[in-house]
């Protein structure tokens, strides 16, 4: 954020403070990737940002949840400890409060696994986010090496959640979506699970009005899913970075340093009021998007007629 | 310029709204388990589900006033 606001400083502050803002939480530019890969089939296979921190996120869950687990499993220990035992009560928790009441018992099991990957997931890349890993690397930069490393500034562009980008959540969403097919077709079978989308027995005019929203209703659902998680990612960092902003506006439209250290006083303990709504946020959204995808299962798998 | 004057209209009666929709839940809730304190579990299930549904209407709300700030 720091080396972002200042390098801005050929146009006036208020009209970067927006773009700076956007820049912050989008994607970088995909002509100017961090790590350059060929084109494979016309597509470009080039590392954004987000890119990045996904990759950061999946090294993250494997050093910590799934090599943990594995160690455990092999170890043929039957009571966990530590680490292993804080995942045992998520897990439990998981299974026995989120996916057992809406799935149903005979499909626990199934469901289980997709869900909690769900949840560690995006719990890790919503929380990675609020660690400033690449705003502290730009000071490093900046400010400790003697002189500015291109891989470091190459990466600039902040660590951000990658969540935060829809084309992430969709993506998620996407999975939730095939898995209402699925659990639908091996529950019922593939005919009878779109027959199951319907009520039975109502009297036809009224098929007119209900198929229709029932079939919006399947693309609704993961649509929802997206925008939930992806807007809230980004909404709280726009709000913090909107906040700290505040400093840079008001010691331009008042032109002294004066100002924009007083409205400091204020923007900075706001801010470090929504980061803390935020940890919150990226738990709940966490647990929001897991509980939802397996309500959805469940419609599908226990139909009411 | 009007309709760029009329975003932050929109997101303050998405706020309302949300505001209302969340208050009149937490109410309710609040209120049952004050009754019932012994079913405050089976009434925190029952208010979440709808509790974020809620949540991410307004959130698709936001998301497209916000659409309409930046396409013009």
């Amino acid at each position: 954020m720091a080396t972002g606001i200042s390098g801005n400083t050929s146009s006036s502050v208020m009209e970067s403070v927006g773009p700076n803002i956007i820049h912050h939480v989008s994607n970088s530019d995909i002509s100017h990737p961090i790590i350059h890969f060929p084109k494979i089939f016309g597509l470009d296979f080039s590392v954004t940002k987000h890119v990045l921190m996904l990759w950061i996120v999946s090294l993250v869950v494997l050093l910590s949840i799934i090599i943990p687990i594995r160690k455990f499993l092999e170890s043929k220990k039957d009571i966990p400890s530590g680490w292993v035992n804080l995942i045992e009560i998520i897990t439990k928790f998981f299974r026995d409060n989120i996916v057992r009441p809406n799935v149903g018992s005979k499909w626990t099991m199934t469901w289980t696994p997709l869900i909690l990957t769900f949840f560690f997931f995006i719990l890790f890349s919503n929380a990675i986010g609020m660690v400033p890993i690449f705003d502290l690397l730009g000071l490093f930069n900046a400010y400790v090496l003697p002189e500015k490393s291109s891989v470091i500034s190459g990466m600039l562009h902040g660590g951000v959640t990658a969540t935060g980008n829809f084309n992430v959540t969709g993506a998620l969403a996407t999975i939730t979506f095939f898995s209402i097919i699925i659990a639908g077709s091996i529950a019922h079978g593939f005919i009878q699970h779109w027959k199951n989308l319907v009520p039975h027995g109502l009297p036809w005019p009224v098929y007119i009005i209900l198929v229709p929203i029932e079939i919006m209703g399947l693309f609704v659902k993961p649509f929802a899913l997206t925008m939930r998680l992806a807007a809230n990612m980004t909404g709280g960092h726009i709000a913090i970075l909107a906040l700290l902003s505040l400093m840079a506006i008001f010691g331009e439209m008042f032109s002294s340093t004066a100002a924009g250290v007083g409205v400091a006083f204020i923007s900075i303990p706001m801010a470090v009021a929504i980061s803390g709504l935020e940890i919150i946020v990226i738990l709940v959204q966490a647990y929001v998007f897991s509980l939802l995808t397996s309500v959805f299962i469940g419609m599908a798998i226990n139909v009411h007629h | 310029m009007e309709h760029v004057l009329l975003v932050p209209l929109g997101m303050g009666l998405i706020v309302i709204g949300a505001g209302y929709g969340i208050g009149r839940f937490t109410a309710a809730a609040a209120e049952s388990i004050a009754r019932q304190p012994e079913a405050s579990d089976k009434i925190t299930g029952a208010v979440n589900l709808p509790l974020f549904l809620l949540e991410g209407v307004a959130i698709l709300a936001e998301v497209f006033t916000f659409l309409m700030l930046i396409l013009k």
